[in-house]
C-alpha cells in the first residue's frame, strides 16, 4: 500500500518536474524575446526622438495644414508631443511584437498535442487582450472623469465632483466586468455583480443630481412664474424708483 | 506660395444688362475696403457712412482715386448700388465689388484674409481695410484716418484701431489677449485681435499665406493672430483712436467654449512663434492710451462669478496643481477665502496663471481641451476682481495697464520654463 502510494507521488512529481523542465526554456525564451525587443525598440525610439528633432518635426507639424485642419488631434495626442508619441508608438510596437514572437517560442517547446500548451496559450493571449482593455479602460474613465468635472464646474454645478466619480466607477466598473469576462473568470457571477453595481451606480448618481438639484428646479420655475408681471413694459424695473429715471446696469462683454 | 485669385468671385456692377457685354476691365483702386457679411439694413448703413467718410474724389500719388468697397453676396444684389448712387454723388471715389463670403465669426478670420488679398491682388490696390461685424457702428472719421494712414502719412504694414469701449467690454482682450501680446511681442496696440484692420499689401499677402493652410483644411473661420505676423517679419505696427464702436453678439453664448477657441488659437499661435518673442527684448516706446470712460451705471453682479470661482476651487485642485506650482495655488486658497466685496485677484498672481497655462498648453501636461476648460473659472475670478476694483474707484484703463506691465516684468519666468520646463516643475 505504502509503496503504491510512494510510486504514485514519485510519477506525479517526475510529471510534473519534466513539465516543467520542458516549459522553462520557453518560458526563457519568451523573456529574451521581449526583452530583446524591448532593448531594439527603445534603441529605435530613440534614433526615431533624434531624426524628429533635428527635423523640427513638432514644429513643422504644427504649421502644416495636417494639424490646422484638425485640431482634434492635437486635443487627443494626451500629454506628449508628436514626435514622442511616434517615438512611443515604435518602442511598444516592438515590445509587442516581441511578446508575439516568445509566445511562438513558448508554443514550439512544446508538442502540438500537449494538454498544457492547448491550455496555456489561449490563456496567455487572452491575458493581453485583457491587459490592453485595462489599459484603455483606465485612460477613458480618467479622460471622461476630468470632462465631467470641468463641464459641471463650468456649469457652476456643486455637486461636479460626485459626478465626476460616479462617470468614472461607472467606466472602471464596466472595464472590470469586461475584462473578467474576457478572461472568462467567474461566468454568470461576474454579469450579476456588474448589473448590481452599474445599476447601484446609475441609480446613485440620479438620485443625487435629482435631490441635488431640487432647488436648481424649484429656483428655475419660480423665475419662470415671477416673469410674467416682469413682462410689463409699464412695471417700474428692478431696483427704480416711481418718478426717477432708471440707473443704467454697465453691460458686461467678454468679447 | 502667393494665393491666386482664382477662387473670389468678383464681379462689376453691369451698367445695363441686355447690352453687348464688352470685355470687363478690371476695376482698379488704391484702396480695397472689406465688408463681412451684414444684415441688409445694417450694410445700408455702413455704405452711407463710407460715403460719408469719402465725400469726394481724393488724389492720391499716382492719380488714381477708386476706393473699392467689397461686399459679400449673402446681400440683395440692387441695394447696395442703389444706397451708394442715392448716399454719394457721381464724385464719390467709392466703387463696389461683390464677393463670396458667408463668415459669420466674432473675429476676422483665415477667410477674410486670403478673400482681401486675392481682391486686393486682382483690382491692384496698394492697401486693404477689413471691416469686421457691426461695422456700421463705425465712426466714419476713423475710417477715413486709417485709409489716409494706409496710403500716405504712415509707414505702419499693419494698422489697428484703439475702440473707446466701456469699462467692462472685451474683457477677454484685456485680461489675457493685450498683456500677453503685449509682452511677448512688444508690440502695444490695445486690440491685436481687432474687429477692424488696415492692412499694406505686403501684410495683406503675408496674412493670405497664413490663412491658406487653414482654408485649404476647411477651417475657414480660423483666427489669425496679425500683430504676431507683422512681429514676426519685423514690420511696423501703428494704432489709431477710432472711438466708439458696437461689438458684435457671439453666435454661442457659452462662455467656456468660446474662451476656448480664442485662448486656444492664441496659445498654439504663441508655441508656433517661441523662437520670435523670445528673441525680442525692447518695448517699442511710443504706446499712447486712451482713457476708457468711467462707469455710470450700477456695476455688473460679481457674485456668479465668485460663485463659479469657489465651485471651481473646491473640485477643480485636482488639475489646477498638474498646471500652477503651490505658490500660485497658495494664492488661489487665500482668493477663496475672500469675503465677496473684498476680492482681489493681484496683478503678479494672474500673470502667472496665465504664463503657466501657456506652458501647460506647450507640454501637453493635461488635455488641451481640459486645460482650457479650468481656466474659464480663473479668468471669471480675474473679472470679477477687476469689476470690484473699478467699482471701488480705480481706472479700469489704468488697471489694465498696470497689469500689461506686470505682464513685461514677468516675462523671464515664461522664457525661462519654456527653455527648461524640467527646471521649474511645479
Amino acid at each position: 500500500m505504502l509503496q503504491q502510494v510512494h510510486f504514485a507521488l514519485s510519477e506525479s512529481t517526475h510529471r510534473v518536474l519534466v513539465k516543467l523542465a520542458s516549459f522553462l526554456p520557453g518560458l526563457l525564451a519568451l523573456l529574451v524575446a521581449v526583452l530583446l525587443f524591448t532593448l531594439i525598440g527603445a534603441a529605435l525610439a530613440a534614433l526615431v526622438r533624434i531624426i524628429l528633432h533635428s527635423m523640427r518635426f513638432d514644429e513643422r507639424l504644427s504649421r502644416s495644414n495636417v494639424f490646422a485642419g484638425n485640431a482634434n488631434i492635437q486635443n487627443w495626442s494626451l500629454s506628449h508631443s508628436p514626435s514622442v508619441m511616434l517615438a512611443r508608438v515604435v518602442l511598444f510596437g516592438c515590445v509587442i511584437l516581441g511578446i508575439v514572437v516568445g509566445i511562438s517560442a513558448l508554443d514550439a517547446s512544446y508538442s502540438n498535442n500537449s494538454e498544457t500548451s492547448k491550455l496555456l496559450l489561449p490563456y496567455l493571449t487572452h491575458a493581453i487582450g485583457a491587459i490592453a482593455i485595462l489599459l484603455a479602460g483606465n485612460l477613458i474613465a480618467r479622460f471622461l472623469s476630468r470632462s465631467v468635472l470641468i463641464g459641471a464646474v463650468n456649469a457652476r454645478l456643486h455637486y461636479a465632483r460626485m459626478l465626476s466619480e460616479g462617470v468614472k466607477w461607472l467606466v472602471l466598473v464596466l472595464t472590470a466586468a469586461m475584462v473578467l469576462d474576457h478572461l472568462e473568470i467567474g461566468g454568470t457571477v461576474v454579469d450579476l455583480a456588474f448589473g448590481i453595481l452599474f445599476g447601484g451606480i446609475v441609480l446613485t448618481l440620479a438620485l443625487a443630481i435629482g435631490l441635488g438639484s431640487r432647488d436648481l428646479v424649484s429656483r428655475s420655475i419660480e423665475k419662470t412664474a415671477e416673469r410674467a408681471p416682469d413682462a410689463d413694459p409699464s412695471a417700474p424695473p428692478p431696483g427704480g424708483e416711481p418718478g426717477k429715471p432708471p440707473i443704467p446696469i454697465d453691460t458686461l462683454r467678454h468679447f | 506660395m502667393t494665393p491666386t485669385s482664382s477662387d473670389v468671385d468678383t464681379r462689376q456692377p453691369t451698367p445695363d444688362a441686355t447690352a453687348p457685354a464688352p470685355e470687363p476691365t478690371p476695376l482698379t483702386g488704391d484702396l480695397l475696403i472689406c465688408l463681412t457679411p451684414l444684415p441688409p439694413e445694417d450694410l445700408e448703413a455702413t455704405l452711407k457712412n463710407l460715403a460719408g467718410a469719402f465725400p469726394e474724389q481724393q488724389t492720391a500719388g499716382n492719380g488714381n482715386s477708386n476706393i473699392l468697397v467689397a461686399i459679400p453676396d449673402a446681400a440683395p444684389a440692387s441695394s447696395p448700388d442703389s444706397v451708394l448712387s442715392t448716399a454719394a454723388p457721381d464724385s464719390s471715389p467709392l466703387r463696389l465689388l461683390h464677393y463670396s463670403s458667408s463668415s459669420t465669426a466674432l473675429f476676422l478670420t483665415a477667410a477674410d484674409y486670403l478673400n482681401a488679398f486675392k481682391m486686393a491682388q486682382e483690382h491692384n490696390a496698394r492697401a486693404c481695410i477689413l471691416l469686421g461685424p457691426e461695422s456700421q457702428t463705425l465712426n466714419p472719421g476713423f475710417v477715413r484716418d486709417l485709409a489716409a494712414a494706409l496710403l500716405g502719412s504712415s509707414a505702419a504694414d499693419l494698422i489697428l484701431p484703439h475702440y473707446r469701449l466701456g469699462p467692462n467690454n472685451g474683457l477677454v482682450n484685456s485680461a489675457i489677449l493685450y498683456p500677453v501680446t503685449r509682452a511677448l511681442y512688444r508690440q502695444c496696440p490695445r486690440f491685436p485681435q481687432a474687429i477692424d484692420v488696415g492692412l499694406s499689401l505686403r501684410m495683406a499677402e503675408r496674412l493670405a499665406m497664413a490663412a491658406q493652410p487653414f482654408t485649404a483644411a476647411g477651417q475657414n473661420d480660423a483666427i489669425l493672430w496679425p500683430v504676431a505676423e507683422a512681429a514676426s517679419a519685423n514690420w511696423p505696427v501703428a494704432e489709431i483712436d477710432a472711438g466708439p464702436r458696437g461689438l458684435p453678439q457671439p453666435a454661442s453664448t457659452d462662455l467656456n467654449a468660446l474662451l476656448s477657441e480664442t485662448a486656444g488659437s492664441f496659445f498654439s499661435d504663441i508655441e508656433a512663434r517661441a523662437s520670435i518673442w523670445q528673441r525680442v527684448r525692447f518695448y517699442q516706446p511710443g504706446c499712447a492710451t486712451p482713457e476708457t470712460p468711467f462707469s455710470t451705471g450700477t456695476l455688473p453682479d460679481v457674485s456668479p462669478m465668485l460663485e463659479a470661482f469657489r465651485v471651481a476651487y473646491t473640485n477643480l485642485q485636482e488639475i489646477w496643481s498638474l498646471v500652477l506650482p503651490p505658490q500660485t495655488l497658495l494664492g488661489l486658497k487665500h482668493l477663496s477665502l475672500m469675503p465677496p466685496a473684498g476680492f482681489r485677484m493681484n496683478d503678479e498672481l494672474w500673470t502667472r496663471i496665465v504664463y503657466d497655462f501657456i506652458l501647460a498648453y506647450r507640454l501637453r501636461t493635461i488635455n488641451r481641451g481640459h486645460l482650457l476648460g479650468a481656466l474659464t473659472p480663473l479668468y471669471l475670478a480675474w473679472v470679477a476682481s477687476h469689476i470690484l476694483l473699478t467699482g471701488a474707484g480705480a481706472a479700469p484703463e489704468q488697471h489694465i495697464e498696470d497689469l500689461a506691465a506686470t505682464f513685461e516684468r514677468d516675462k523671464a519666468y515664461l522664457v525661462s520654463r519654456w527653455r527648461w520646463p524640467d527646471r521649474f516643475n511645479p
